[in-house]
């Protein structure tokens, strides 16, 4: 029977590692305006590189004026005119809260899943060989169903049985599908 | 011809439902029952009567998808009780109420061992199951009138009117909201782990390289800030050094193969349905066939999950045909919260229906799109109001997706680009070249895509499928990396190659001789300066390599959809044409086709970002054949109404092109590959065969038909045994042979079992009586009378009746089988399975024939 029990460590596990790194950084703002422009030495003729210019303002004073002027403002005095044309500016936001708990979930997601296979994979057949030998006369491989899990479900051996059959049936299905797709190829070549 | 719709609900005397309440059904739908055909077909009808009460099983419980040996015991004992309560009992009440009334007539042990018994008919189907759309919507439907007839009873009546009223409704909100979520939710997952490959942002390692340099004060314009640190640094190497470029060549290659590997085992190792992209699958679902498990919970975690990694991989794979298999699984979920969805297999198609133009809606943004995809290329049955549930949950899933905004830029793509450049008429030939080009393209791609597949499915690589998994993402990441174009993912590629040479850009893709000192001058239109050139050689170069990887990644067992590969080799072509173009009118600026618009250097001239549309829009229609939806979904895209006309001289240029070549899609290419009994409706039937012809039994072999009183308890049972077809025509007599109606193997099996155990005095020389009335004084053993699960009204046609119609009435009908009569007498039967081993043969035989029509 397999259990659930390395998969809530685990879980208990990530949750404190998640909590251990999360109030880190409050630097990383959720809007912002980004203004690209050509250098400033463009208004002197000559050719040159992007810049790049970050502020944190409001989505109406996302531009050239607002933006880029008061850095830049003293190399192209006078030329504003010609040089703001020249700028991309663009009002972006984000959640980064959203994007937090999402990365984290994945994590969370993924590492689950690997220590349930590994689980699986490693330690469900040391277990189940010992289950088999205890139940022996119960237990017949071949014809595992109604016949002999019925009456360990009627004497109500507990959640830890019921969710043990549950898995048991469930692998039987992945089974099932891993015959149609890897073996038989009848499906999704 | 005598034709009828078949009553299966109960005694047709009694309570016949008269035709028009059924009208709603009119597009053609298809099940599949096979009959007296080759052994391995029997236990179909039995499987899938199955389905509802399986599903049921797996629902409650906490591990996702149906499965085979123990679910099935328990399972089928529900569904069993559908059935029996469908095929036997006779008022509308008791029909509608069926969870309680049934489980007196059937108890569970008995109906297991029979079941148990079926178990072993595995055959090349065995997997498929086929829903019986008439019964089914009349369930709905006699459900429906229940419902209403009662509504004035009680309070609690009214409201399980209304609640039966807007479940509908409801359920779509609930999938699209769940789909809007989940996409968001992979977006972001997506979007993070790509970036892992190039470094981390140590200070938050949850924000891509974008987000982490989101706040920087850095003016120097390049792809890394201070905050983000890619891996040679962080082990203290300079990028720009050899030992710089070998490291991270090192780890992206690394960590490529790592999420490839993961992706795979996954899959493997959870559900493995969630292997590929599914649309050929789904289409073959929702054309009325059930595969256990293909749109479980597992299926949806895993898919999610592993499509995230792979795309990760940077192999050449999309996550949008995927994440119309996501919404689809999520909408089979939701059914279950509402009965007469997720207990009616044919309604559940209609959410299922919804839910593939909500999944479009958020992989590409693009709601209305979303509502005709599922239209032209998925559903197959597509009611009116289907139409407006698609609509709403297309609708609510993208304003989800608006809402959460995953790449910060208020759309649900990250290759969302605003065009509103004009274009020149003469602009249409190179448009129409493009789209022969696609279409050219998308015929090659299938016709190796396909021959692959077959290879992989026959030869001994098919069994390594996580080695394979390795080796292509090895592979692909080795190769990819030096390139800059294939080193970035697909969808930034193509989000670079749409969009317009601004300031902001300073790929080598628009490294032009601009002036940008004048600004009077214009920056749009200038002479290409030598990075172009060196980008149009990468652009070639990856091109080859796209087609070439492309072919062998679709159909390796990872999450995989082939939208975003084609549309990127699309991309590329169309822009390498589009710069070419633009050069041309460029030196030629005064010659008469662009005389009128490019004469004075105006930025109105060409735009080779538009050629990348086009050309991935033609590619993409060449390998799938969408034309209408297609188009939608690319003008969606953009947000420019003006480029419809080119885009669909493209997209119908290249749908001539490719059916010119190969008739299939790549998703009817891999129905036929995969042997999916799947009906098309867009086939038309242009041989003169009868009816007669493909009937079974052939040539002077009886029928196996059963009588309507004469026959014995014992022959009944041999008749089960010794025979395995899936249904019995119940006729007069033998020497007569004038039909009474059809009864199913299942119920005949059940009923026999049931009545075994339950009627005493029983023997084997009890006769069984399909008749209404039975002599009163009865001598002997007691008879079985089974009037009650007999369909007495069977379709049939007459021998002569040609095969077109016969086909006419399995699509439209949605049939399992008809039974064919000469002079009033049962001749044969002709089921789904002989009707497309028909067509096929006819197709190979006279190819010519089916192309003329």
């Amino acid at each position: 029977m397999t259990t659930p029990v390395p998969v809530l460590l685990s879980f208990f596990f990530l949750f404190f590692f998640s909590f251990g790194i999360r109030d880190v950084n409050a630097q990383y703002e959720d809007v912002r305006c980004k203004c690209i422009c050509p250098d400033t030495a463009v208004v002197n003729g000559t050719q040159s590189h992007r810049k790049l210019y970050i502020e944190n303002v409001p989505p109406n004073k996302c531009d050239c004026t607002n933006v880029v002027l008061p850095r830049v403002g003293d190399d192209i005095k006078g030329k504003e005119k010609e040089f703001c044309p020249r700028c991309e500016c663009k009002y972006e936001s984000r959640n980064t809260t959203t994007i937090k708990v999402v990365v984290i979930i994945v994590i969370w997601i993924i590492s689950l899943l690997v220590i349930y296979m590994l689980f699986l994979v490693c330690l469900d057949p040391l277990l189940n060989k010992k289950t088999t030998t205890q139940y022996q006369e119960h237990n017949n491989e071949e014809d595992e169903s109604e016949t002999h899990s019925q009456p360990l479900r009627a004497s109500g051996a507990g959640v830890l049985n019921r969710v043990g059959q549950t898995t048991d049936k469930w692998k039987k299905t992945v089974q099932e599908q891993r015959r149609h797709i890897y073996d038989r190829h009848t499906i999704l070549n | 011809m005598s034709h009828s719709f078949r009553l299966t609900a109960s005694e047709v005397d009694s309570h016949q439902i008269p035709m028009m309440e059924r009208a709603p059904f009119k597009t053609p739908a298809a099940t599949f029952g096979s009959f007296p055909a080759a052994p391995g077909y029997q236990s179909f009808i039995d499987k899938e009567n199955r389905e509802g009460g399986q599903r049921v099983a797996s629902i409650s419980s906490s591990y996702p998808g149906p499965s085979h040996s123990v679910a099935m015991m328990t399972s089928s004992i529900s569904s069993d009780e559908d059935m029996l309560d469908i095929t036997t009992t006779g008022t509308t009440q008791e029909q509608t109420s069926f969870d309680n009334e049934s489980r007196s007539i059937a108890s569970p042990a008995g109906l297991g061992e029979i079941t148990a018994e079926d178990i072993p008919g595995i055959g090349q189907y065995d997997d498929f199951q086929t829903i019986d759309w008439q019964r089914d919507l009349a369930r709905d439907r006699m459900h429906h009138r229940y419902i209403t007839k009662h509504k004035e009873e009680s309070i609690l009546s009214a409201v399980k009117a209304a609640h039966d009223a807007w479940s509908g409704w409801v359920c779509v909100l609930s999938v699209g909201v769940a789909v809007g979520a989940v996409a968001s939710f992979i977006d972001i997952g997506t979007t993070w782990m790509t970036d892992l490959k190039y470094g981390i942002c140590p200070d938050a390692f949850w924000f891509d390289r974008e987000q982490c340099c989101w706040s920087s004060n850095q003016t120097s314009f390049s792809d890394n800030c201070s905050q983000w640190l890619t891996w040679p640094q962080l082990f203290g190497a300079s990028d720009d050094s050899a030992g710089g470029y070998i490291l991270a060549y090192l780890f992206y290659v690394l960590w490529a193969v790592s999420f490839g590997a993961l992706a795979a085992v996954l899959v493997r190792m959870f559900a493995p349905y969630a292997s590929g992209g599914g649309i050929p699958e789904i289409k073959t679902i929702l054309s009325g066939f059930i595969i256990r498990g293909f749109l479980g919970k597992w299926t949806l975690l895993i898919k999610s999950i592993g499509i995230m990694l792979a795309v990760a991989a940077g192999l050449s794979l999309g996550k949008e045909g995927p994440m119309v298999h996501i919404a689809i699984c999520l909408g089979n979920i939701f059914s279950y919260l509402f009965p007469k969805y997720g207990r009616n297999e044919a309604k559940k198609r209609e959410i299922l229906s919804a839910a593939a133009a909500a999944g479009v809606s958020v992989a590409f943004g693009a709601p209305i799109g979303g509502v005709l995809f599922s239209l032209e290329e998925v559903s197959y049955y597509f009611p009116m109001k289907t139409l407006w549930r698609s609509f709403f949950c297309a609708l609510i899933a993208a304003f989800i997706v608006r809402t959460i905004n995953p790449y910060g830029n208020e759309h649900s793509v990250l290759f969302y680009v605003e065009y509103n450049k004009p274009w020149i008429f003469y602009e249409l030939i190179p448009f129409t070249a493009l789209g022969i080009l696609g279409g050219l393209i998308g015929t090659l791609f299938i016709r190796a895509n396909v021959w692959w597949s077959r290879y992989r499915k026959g030869s001994r690589l098919g069994q390594y499928p996580v080695l394979e998994v390795l080796a292509i993402t090895l592979i692909n990441g080795i190769v990819a990396y030096p390139n800059p174009y294939t080193r970035m993912s697909s969808t930034r590629l193509i989000y670079l190659l749409f969009s317009q040479c601004g300031v902001a850009n300073t790929d080598d893709l628009c490294d032009y001789n601009r002036n940008v000192t004048d600004v009077s001058s214009a920056v749009e239109f200038s002479e290409t300066g030598p990075g172009v050139y060196r980008a149009l050689w990468m652009l070639v170069l990856a091109l080859i390599f796209k087609c070439v990887i492309t072919v062998f990644t679709i159909g390796i067992k990872v999450p995989a959809g082939l939208y975003i590969p084609s549309l990127c080799m699309g991309a590329i072509m169309g822009r390498i044409i589009g710069i070419g173009m633009e050069q041309l009118a460029y030196h030629n600026p005064h010659s008469w086709i662009f005389h009128g618009e490019c004469s004075a250097g105006g930025e109105d001239c060409i735009t080779p970002g538009l050629y990348a549309m086009v050309g991935a829009a033609a590619v993409l229609g060449g390998i799938t054949r969408m034309t209408v939806a297609l188009v939608v979904i690319m003008f969606e895209l953009t947000g420019g109404v003006r480029y419809i006309v080119p885009l669909m001289a493209a997209v119908m240029a290249s749908k001539w092109v490719g059916d010119a070549f190969g008739k299939d899609g790549i998703y009817d290419a891999h129905i036929v590959l995969n042997g999916y009994p799947f009906l098309d409706n867009k086939e038309e039937f242009g041989h003169t065969t009868l009816a007669a012809d493909v009937m079974q039994p052939k040539a002077n072999k009886p029928l196996t038909v059963l009588t309507q009183d004469t026959t014995t308890l014992e022959g009944v049972e041999m008749l089960l045994k010794e025979t395995d077809h899936n249904g019995f025509p119940v006729v007069v007599s033998r020497e007569s042979q004038f039909l009474v109606g059809f009864v199913l193997r299942r119920d005949l099996s059940l009923a026999v079992a049931n009545a075994k155990r339950t009627l005493e005095g029983l023997r084997d020389d009890s006769l069984v009586l399909f008749t209404p009335n039975i002599p009163s004084p009865w001598h002997g053993s007691p008879p079985l009378k089974l009037r009650r699960i007999l369909d007495l009204a069977p379709i049939t046609v007459t021998d002569h009746t040609p095969m077109e119609t016969v086909i006419d009435m399995f699509r439209k009908l949605g049939l399992r089988q008809v039974l064919v009569t000469h002079n009033g007498r049962l001749l044969g039967i002709i089921t789904k399975k002989d009707v497309l081993r028909h067509m096929k043969q006819m197709d190979s035989e006279d190819p010519d024939a089916a192309n003329t029509n």
